[in-house]
């Protein structure tokens, strides 16, 4: 006991609790992972009218684990023109910005890794990082496909980052703070998607472009560029870039949450559950999307996004402006 | 498309909507597939499978090949490999002694069934053999009429 | 009218041999003989006619080889066979590819089945043998391929140039239906030029039928086009009962009918799910296989298979259909005319698939001749041409049914006129139940061994990619002298290139899509 106050004393309290933090935040981006796969095809298959995996633990609940092990234990294959360095670095970089996202997210009123003033800065920060490491997957795999896909990915993340950040402007503008547990403390009484519902479409749309996902999964267009960015990668790297993609799913979903549905407030249950409850039910609509809608064309990608959901989102912001300052 | 055009805009999104919806109604809608292994469907009739010898009517302990070799003549992919009778002593007509056929190549054209002039041969229901070697799909059916007469 | 255009032929060809026809006989109108060195005067005639280009080919008598071009026009059915000898010894004729686009592949096919040479074409390279070959395969006594000529290969090897790059769309590749590869030369996201090269699935079906007996030849159609196996064994049967004057009886015609168009129905189906998938909406052909189970289904109560039927025969069928097909198709009926709401609120609704699929890969009208396009293809853009209606076989002229046709040529017409033509499917196979006559449902006595009368002749069926051909020529041995399959997809992806071409690749992409391609049956 002495020890682990000497430890505490040594590296202080902040740390260790930060050490704590990341060590949950690291099982929950696995163990979200895992049951986005799991719901994923669920999802899919009920759709299209069949059950999806079955057979593996009951309702093929253990089916992700299955798959983790198939695809850590296959070989690790490299092609041979490959930029050696950049083909490696990439599915590493990808999984950094997601865990870092994690950090700041106010899962419940005390559960929270830490509360940074700026905390969503951080979080778009490191969120444009992502697109790097599709710039580098898609340069490194020496791959035509590949190269088609990371620019576009690139083309598509400077076009959708505006108006991201444009809508949650809207509701910082009226919170009057950067920091998370203080914008979802504002929607104790009413939730920023009554009195910003602009907002919260532009978000919510601009951020499932963010990930990559139907009708804006341009990067990795499987009708056009077999894989798109990933088309070189193989088992783990390549469960990696999976890895990268249900969480970034998760955190647009989470930060859509803290931002437009009151976070972890709700009646009766702990707040915990209606956070997750709320994320989830956003994870499952984007999964009705991809079960429901074609892929928009490259040129109405961008024209979608600088014609209409800038506009509309500056609009908005104008107009939120003018209202407050009255 | 037209991004300035609220009406267009507004009909576009009612669209998704109403695709999303059918999706919605087919997610809680009952399942159509059929999970094979645990459930089987009833065979079709007339499925055809591999060919099989039918019984004689008179002595369904025979099958009624006269060995004409009309069969492994009209093959279009040579699937009927050998077709091999005897001649009893004692008796008017050849015996068939063996008939193999190779699946493999067989594509259940039916002209053999067709052409066969006492009607020895039939489509089997079978659909699920599985075989670990090509040669597992060489078979003799003359073997396979004498197990189908013990079960 | 038909008769007008013969006359106007014959009065205006000069220094060609006229040989009259008899179009119940031989499938065609008037057989016209012209020298080698005339072949570009007389097409151009046909050209500037409207005609387009049915089919060329080619046969070898041993002493000479004879190309053979069909025309037709798609206004109505005018089909005239132009013929020309070649020398055997060193055969040389005039290319047509400057009249006809379309002729760029078929001469390059002759050439490499045949050895013919034709002057003046642009790229008289391999079109489906990327191993090279010692002999020509078609030629009935064993000719040696020119060692010079073995370097004609077609695996396309690209020049590196500034300012773009080159990107091989297959043969593995999620959207190339099978084993087509696309050459694409792109420019970032555009699509500079296009070329695909085929052969990746190519079996000779044609020198296969040589080889075998009409009888034996029965399962083959259905490897041509496995979408639509029973519509290509109809195409077989017809032919040959053609050529011996095998009569069918009538309950044979209507069962032949109503089981067509529900492979037709299927085989749309599929592409009615592959289209979509192509522009990434994944859902839709699950639907569209649900139903297109309760299809096969129905057909394998019928014939005993699911995919490559093998039904059809001389006289008549392999068996009747079973008590429950009636009630059973038409319950089907039933349930796809409640489909279609579906479909239409889930696809054709949508507005991201109309903004993708409206106004990309416009087919303009006038093109439509030059490359010989048939089917939903040339329909769409507003051209009502259909085998069905033109040259009425099984049962189609005692059933009502309209020609569903677009007006742009473009994605969205192909798509709705697909739909509608399942609908029109539908109507027909209504109609046939409720007229289904009773009686036998094979002619007795056709002959075990086919022995045809010598003579060609040509016959077409609409397959539910387009015309698809028949010529056989007999001589009254039990096999066919030459047997040609004029299939459709082959013609209509020529005109892929000229599509593709400067425009996005996403765009490219749903085009090819909207082709309906069938590889097997392109590759043969």
């Amino acid at each position: 006991m002495k020890t682990i106050n000497n430890i505490i004393e040594l590296v202080g309290w902040e740390a260790i609790k930060l050490l704590i933090g990341l060590i949950g935040v690291l099982v929950v981006v696995v163990v979200n992972a895992l049951v986005l796969t799991w719901a994923e095809r669920k999802v899919s298959g009920h759709m299209q009218r069949r059950i999806g995996p079955k057979e593996v633990g009951p309702c093929g609940m253990l089916q992700p684990i299955a798959d983790t092990i198939k695809l850590i234990a296959k070989e690790l294959l490299t092609p041979q023109n490959v930029e050696r360095p950049l083909y490696f670095l990439a599915p590493v970089i990808v999984f950094i910005p997601v865990m870092v996202s994690f950090v700041v997210i106010p899962f419940d009123a005390y559960l929270q890794v830490k509360d940074i003033n700026v905390g969503i800065l951080v979080i778009l920060a490191f969120s444009s990082l992502s697109v790097l490491s599709i710039l580098l997957a898609g340069w490194g795999s020496n791959n035509k496909y590949s190269l088609i896909g990371s620019v576009r990915s690139v083309a598509q993340n400077i076009a959708y980052e505006i108006p991201l950040l444009l809508a949650l402007l809207a509701v910082v503008l009226m919170t009057n703070s950067l920091s998370l547990r203080d914008i979802v403390e504002s929607q104790k009484g009413l939730w920023y998607i009554v009195s910003q519902p602009i907002a919260f479409l532009v978000f919510f749309i601009a951020g499932v472009a963010e990930t990559n996902r139907t009708p804006f999964d341009l990067p990795e267009a499987e009708s056009e560029l077999v894989a798109g960015f990933h088309t070189e990668y193989s088992g783990m790297r390549f469960a990696l870039f999976f890895l990268a993609e249900y969480t970034n799913i998760f955190i647009i979903c989470a930060i859509t949450t803290t931002f437009f549905l009151g976070g972890y407030h709700g009646p009766i249950l702990p707040g915990f559950v209606w956070f997750f409850g709320k994320t989830y039910l956003l994870v499952f609509v984007i999964l009705w999307f991809r079960w429901t809608f074609p892929r928009v064309r490259f040129d109405q990608l961008l024209n979608f996004s600088w014609k209409l959901l800038i506009p509309v989102s500056l609009l908005n912001l104008i107009v939120t402006g003018g209202i407050l300052k009255l | 498309m037209a991004l300035t055009n609220p009406v267009a805009i507004v009909k576009g999104a009612v669209s998704l909507i109403i695709g999303l919806g059918v999706t919605i109604k087919a997610f809680f809608s009952p399942v159509v597939t059929v999970q094979y292994p645990r459930v089987e469907l009833k065979i079709s009739p007339r499925f055809r499978g591999h060919t099989k010898l039918v019984a004689d009517k008179d002595n369904p302990d025979k099958t009624s090949c006269i060995v004409c070799g009309m069969c492994e003549k009209n093959c279009p992919s040579g699937a009927i490999v050998k077709v091999v009778g005897e001649k009893k002593e004692g008796e008017k007509k050849k015996t068939l002694t063996s008939y193999i056929l190779d699946f493999t190549t067989c594509s259940q054209c039916g002209i053999c069934v067709e052409i066969c002039p006492v009607d020895a041969l039939a489509f089997s229901a079978e659909y699920n053999r599985a075989v670990f070697t090509r040669e597992g799909c060489h078979f003799d059916l003359v073997k396979e009429f004498e197990k189908r007469k013990i079960h | 009218m038909v008769g007008k255009i013969l006359e106007e032929i014959k009065a205006s060809l000069v220094n060609v041999n006229f040989h009259d026809a008899s179009y119940e006989q031989s499938g065609y109108h008037l057989s016209v003989d012209v020298q080698t060195g005339n072949i570009p005067d007389s097409v151009k005639f046909f050209k500037d006619k409207a005609f387009y280009l049915e089919d060329l080919f080619c046969v070898d008598y041993i002493d000479y080889l004879e190309l053979v071009y069909f025309f037709n026009r798609y206004e109505e059915l005018c089909r005239v066979k132009v013929t020309s000898k070649v020398d055997a010894g060193k055969p040389i004729a005039p290319t047509i590819s400057n009249s006809y686009t379309m002729a760029h592949w078929y001469e390059r096919e002759i050439h490499e089945f045949f050895g013919v040479y034709f002057d003046g074409h642009p790229n008289m390279t391999y079109l489906f043998l990327h191993e090279g070959i010692d002999h020509y395969p078609l030629r009935k006594k064993a000719v040696p391929v020119p060692d010079e000529d073995k370097k004609l290969l077609n695996s396309f090897k690209p020049q590196e140039e500034e300012d773009c790059f080159f990107v091989n769309l297959g043969p593995q590749h999620p959207s190339t239906h099978g084993v087509l590869r696309v050459v694409v030369k792109m420019d970032g996201e555009y699509i500079i030029s296009a070329e695909p090269v085929l052969g990746y699935l190519h079996r000779m079906h044609e020198k296969m039928a040589e080889n075998r007996s009409y009888l034996q030849f029965l399962p083959n159609p259905a490897r041509i086009d496995y979408p639509g196996a029973l519509l290509l064994n109809l195409a077989h049967v017809a032919t040959v009962e053609k050529l011996c004057g095998i009569p069918v009886p009538e309950r044979a015609q209507y069962i032949r009918t109503i089981t067509c168009e529900l492979n037709r129905i299927a085989s749309h189906l599929l592409w009615l799910g592959a289209f979509p998938a192509d522009l990434g909406a994944l859902t839709p052909f699950m639907y569209a296989f649900d139903d297109r189970e309760q299809i096969l289904d129905i057909l394998e109560d019928v014939t005993g298979s699911r995919l490559t039927y093998c039904y059809f025969r001389f006289g008549g069928l392999y068996n009747d259909v079973g008590d429950t097909f009636v009630d059973k198709t038409k319950a089907f009926i039933k349930r796809m005319r409640e489909r279609f709401p579906m479909y239409e609120k889930l696809i054709t609704g949508n507005v991201i698939f109309v903004n993708r699929a409206k106004g990309t890969g416009i087919f303009q009208q006038v093109d439509a001749r030059k490359y010989g396009c048939t089917g939903p293809f040339v329909r769409s853009t507003g051209i009502p041409y259909d085998i069905r209606k033109a040259e009425p076989y099984a049962v189609y002229d005692q059933v009502d049914f309209d020609i569903p046709v677009g007006t742009a040529g473009d994605n969205i017409d192909r798509y709705h006129v697909r739909v509608a033509e399942m609908e029109m499917s539908l109507r027909i196979i209504e109609q046939a139940l409720a007229k289904l006559p009773p009686g036998p449902f094979k002619t007795e006595k056709v002959p075990k061994k086919l022995k045809p009368p010598k003579g060609d002749v040509y016959y077409a069926v609409e397959s539910s990619r387009g015309e698809a051909g028949v010529y056989v020529v007999s001589d009254e041995s039990d096999t066919p002298y030459r047997m040609r399959w004029r299939v459709p997809s082959f013609s209509n992806l020529m005109t892929f290139p000229s599509l593709a071409e400067g425009n996005l690749i996403a765009d490219a992409i749903a085009t090819l899509g909207s082709y309906d391609i069938v590889v097997p049956e392109i590759d043969r």
